[in-house]
């Protein structure tokens, strides 16, 4: 094993965010009902004739930029040929000889450049749904625009896979083409995994997996796939040239088919479609939408503020929350405080909204005021929080909310001495547990305090204030 | 009971403008020719009882028109003259039949035609061939042979044809009719079915040049449906109907009268030639040095792009599906029982010149070919401003006669080569051989520059009138 080095490539299909399909002018809602969203065109019906949506062309060239690729400018589409019963044409629209994309490449988290073989774009094919001796097509999905993206065999590991697929990942949803929900299907992975000594140019016959529903499938198909070569290979033998399903079950990669069974594609132009030219002007305007990228993003987060890795790693997550944080300091600039409370209060009550972050209406200045306000003792946790639900979904005023609300916290000792003397004289047994060494006592003192001042009152100075009392 | 077959589709739209006759009555009047006659010439697929309403208005308003095969008519069973479709009902209309349903034309049926446009002859249809009007034994051409017979025995005044190599024009001339190929992108092909996309294009096939010309103005023009036709500004081809000629630069290539060529052809050609030049036209002779390289590759790129686009027949989603156990069976049995042996011949040749190994070889050397024939011609369209041909080798040939396909290919000699350019051209009648078999003439023009071929042959039908003559009944 030791003397073996693992050779991967990955193909990444990802739909891309458009209203309307590819080739046609049908709705991409796919949740919709079985053949709700089909017109003859997506359906391959006699007579049709393609026609191309020029945002997929947009959403593509983001990400080749993105993703650092040289933009070939005289492109056209190819018809790739398979019968299946799911591919209405028994071809399908995609682009071979001449991809948009090329020779880019994808930075992961340890910092190495994973190159980028291609960025092509395509058509989805729709769904079979298997019943017991018949099969069902459903034809929403024909025609959903796809971007494929194929690194070049440069990945040395199972986990360098998955980390590439998670800033892959990121990096798509980031530039905003795609939601890269792999459990809805919009985004896809196979993988190319071969054994070669180390040391060795020539690449080792590869095989490739299929059927990987999750990031942690693929690299759990890789890891077993890994092992199973090299014990082929130990033994003397030869890997053999073969696609190979993932067992979600049986957790083990199967024969699908080898070498021999494979398709002639056939590809030839498209002569339904004219050959286009991708301008500079619009490879600029498109350039011009890609904000700071993840990476980018960290790597200045991890200089600027005074945050640990673990929570920049949240911060950065969702563009929207980087974006907000950054926002919010404008107006309260203590990078430390402002990001304990989006990733924890935040955060929460964002995930207990039926519509999550659109739902959020709460300004930057707002939410600035309730750090803030909490920071300097005005509010108590139990305070700012409520104010924080108050206001994220109206952006009400946080001065006018904690003066309805009354919820000001009181630190003053003269107006809590009243208090500290009530719950004094009505607990005994609890000042008698405490100077007895029951520290925890204390506690319950002041969860006292806090009940009879509707939890205003500021509990740190409610805490010294009876300890010294009663210690006098 | 009126009769109206002399006339033109223009004169029938004003009779019926002008009170003369009803349009009911013209549409009863071709219905009944398409029961009485057609039976005997098996030119039509389908005849519709009651033709499909049309609100529009036009200089052709109330004509009734006939549509090839494979031009889809929503809600009308459009099979390509294919087993394989014989049951599918076309669920949207073609942009062509669109816009004659808006400019008020009656569809009143859909004519024969070689199986997927696959021939020459009319033959390869499985509603078996089409015959001539002027000789039942006899082919109509092909593969708008149902479109150009009707025509010519005034079945209907005029119909649509597709023409992928010569497949309007070839059947013109042995029915004697006129049958215009517009410039590829001029029509859209929406809604065509399509054998080869980059070389297909719809046209009308008229007695006249003045139908022909309404007509064109009519379906001709930029469609969203279609990237590939092309958004110009359509001029009015009715302004092109004028008889002048003088010092028009015609081109005959001397490649065109070769080898092959039937004498009675050559020398009606030939007056063709000589009334022009009386008409004070400049004959020009010249030469396309890659004409003999036309025919193979025509047949490389369009079976290619044919067994490509006949691959969504496969029995799943509409047409015919063959009883089968599982998959493979039903695609094999379907495409086995459904196609015919033309069609079969077709679709694996196409499947060979795509094949890895051979793409280059075939397809990529064809692609190149076909670019040195768009260079010989727009070299000489430097020269001349239209090129005149024979259309067609031979008068229509008996029934039967050509069982080899390479035969039967050949036929498309003279026609082929304009689509592989791109170009526009017509055939109209001019002359008639010993045997009483009308003979057709090419004038091939500039891109998008269908006018001068109209001005041309009004020029022509002014002096002669070979286009009145009609087939005994």
């Amino acid at each position: 094993m030791n003397d073996l080095e693992i050779v991967i490539g990955l193909e990444v299909h990802t739909q891309v965010k458009t209203e309307s399909k590819i080739f046609c002018a049908c709705s991409t809602n796919f949740e919709s009902p079985p053949n709700s969203n089909i017109c003859p065109v997506c359906c391959g019906y006699p007579g049709v004739l393609p026609v191309f949506n020029g945002k997929v062309l947009r959403l593509a060239l983001k990400i080749c930029k993105a993703l650092n690729c040289e933009i070939n400018k005289d492109i056209y589409f190819e018809r790739k040929s398979y019968f299946y019963p799911d591919l209405p044409k028994n071809y399908q629209i995609s682009q071979y000889k001449m991809p948009l994309g090329e020779k880019g490449y994808l930075e992961i988290l340890n910092g190495k450049k994973v190159s980028i073989n291609r960025v092509h774009m395509e058509e989805d094919a729709g769904k079979l749904i298997h019943k017991d001796n018949y099969s069902l097509i459903d034809f929403n999905r024909t025609g959903t625009p796809l971007i494929e993206i194929v690194s070049d065999p440069d990945i040395n590991s199972p986990q360098e896979a998955y980390d590439y697929l998670n800033s892959l990942k990121l990096l798509l949803i980031y530039i905003g083409v795609s939601d890269c929900d792999m459990e809805k299907g919009s985004l896809r992975c196979d993988a190319n995994v071969s054994l070669r000594k180390k040391g060795a140019t020539q690449l080792g016959t590869k095989v490739e997996l299929k059927n990987m529903n999750t990031f942690k499938g693929v690299r759990a198909a890789l890891d077993y796939e890994v092992k199973r070569q090299t014990i082929v290979l130990n033994k003397g033998e030869d890997v053999i040239q073969e696609t190979r399903l993932w067992d979600t079950q049986k957790l083990k990669t199967v024969v699908m088919r080898t070498k021999s069974d494979a398709h002639d594609y056939r590809y030839f132009p498209e002569p339904d479609l004219l050959n286009f030219y991708v301008s500079d002007e619009l490879i600029e305007s498109v350039s011009k939408t890609i904000e700071e990228l993840p990476l980018e993003k960290k790597r200045r987060f991890m200089e600027k503020y005074n945050i640990i890795e673990k929570e920049i790693d949240v911060l950065i997550s969702y563009s929207w929350l980087a974006k907000f944080f950054e926002e919010i300091i404008q107006f309260y600039p203590k990078p430390k405080d402002v990001s304990n409370w989006l990733i924890g209060p935040f955060l929460e009550q964002v995930n207990n909204l039926d519509k999550g972050f659109s739902a959020v209406k709460i300004s930057a200045e707002n939410f600035s005021k309730i750090v803030q306000f909490f920071t300097e003792g005005k509010l108590n946790n139990l305070g700012a929080k409520k104010v924080l639900s108050l206001s994220i979904t109206t952006n009400e005023d946080i001065d006018t909310i904690i003066e309805r609300e009354k919820l000001v916290q009181v630190s003053g000792q003269d107006e809590l001495l009243k208090f500290v003397e009530d719950v004094i004289s009505s607990n005994p047994k609890a000042i008698q547990e405490y100077l007895e060494g029951k520290d925890k006592s204390i506690m319950f003192l002041v969860g006292q305090i806090m009940k009879i001042t509707k939890g205003k009152a500021n509990p740190q100075v409610a805490k010294d204030m009876l300890e010294r009392r009663i210690k006098k | 009971m009126i009769d109206t077959r002399s006339l033109f589709g223009l004169d029938i739209s004003e009779g019926i403008r002008k009170g003369d006759f009803k349009a009911n009555e013209i549409y009863s009047f071709y219905y009944d020719r398409i029961k009485r006659i057609c039976s005997g010439l098996n030119c039509f697929v389908e005849a519709y009882g009651e033709g499909l309403n049309c609100e529009g208005r036009s200089s052709l308003e109330g004509v009734p028109v006939a549509i090839k095969d494979n031009i889809c008519i929503k809600g009308k069973r459009i099979t390509c003259a294919s087993k394989i479709l014989s049951s599918h009902i076309a669920v949207y209309d073609a942009t062509v039949v669109e816009r004659l349903k808006k400019s008020g034309l009656v569809i009143i049926g859909t004519t024969n035609m070689d199986e997927f446009a696959f021939g020459s002859s009319t033959e390869n249809s499985c509603y078996g061939p089409a015959k001539n009007p002027w000789d039942n034994t006899r082919v109509v051409g092909g593969s708008s042979g149902g479109s150009a017979a009707a025509v010519a025995a005034r079945i209907v005044p005029f119909a649509l044809g597709s023409d992928t190599g010569g497949s309007i024009r070839q059947p013109a001339s042995l029915c004697g009719v006129v049958g215009f190929k517009p410039t590829y992108g001029r029509v859209s092909r929406f809604g065509l079915i399509a054998f080869s996309s980059s070389l297909d294009q719809i046209g009308p096939i008229t007695t006249n040049f003045t139908d022909c010309a309404n007509l064109l103005n009519i379906i001709s023009g930029y469609d969203e449906c279609d990237s590939t036709s092309v958004s110009l500004e359509v001029p009015d081809f009715t302004k092109s109907l004028q008889d002048n000629v003088e010092g028009l630069r015609v081109g005959v290539p001397k490649e065109y009268f070769g080898e092959g060529l039937d004498l009675e052809v050559r020398e009606a050609i030939n007056k063709v030639i000589a009334l022009l030049k009386n008409k004070k036209a400049e004959i020009v002779d010249i030469s396309l040095p890659t004409t003999e390289y036309a025919v193979a590759t025509y047949y490389i790129i369009a079976s290619s792009e044919a067994s490509s686009n006949l691959q969504r027949f496969d029995g799943i989603k509409y047409g015919i599906r063959a009883e089968s156990n599982g998959l493979k069976e039903l695609y094999f049995k379907t495409r086995k029982e459904g196609f015919g042996e033309e069609t079969k011949r077709r679709v694996l040749l196409g499947t060979y010149s795509l094949s890895s190994g051979y793409y280059d070889a075939y397809y990529m050397k064809a692609l190149k070919v076909r670019r040195l024939i768009k260079n010989d011609f727009d070299s000489v369209f430097k020269k001349v401003d239209v090129i005149l041909t024979p259309t067609s080798p031979t008068t229509a040939f008996k029934i039967g006669e050509k069982s080899d396909p390479l035969s039967m290919y050949l036929s498309d000699i003279y026609t082929i080569s304009t689509n592989l350019a791109g170009l526009p051209a017509v055939s109209f009648p001019c002359g008639f051989s010993k045997e009483n078999l009308p003979i057709g003439c090419q004038i091939i023009g500039k891109e998008f520059d269908e006018s001068t071929l109209i001005r041309v042959g009004y020029s022509y039908q002014q002096d002669t009138d070979f286009h009145k003559k009609m087939p005994k009944e």
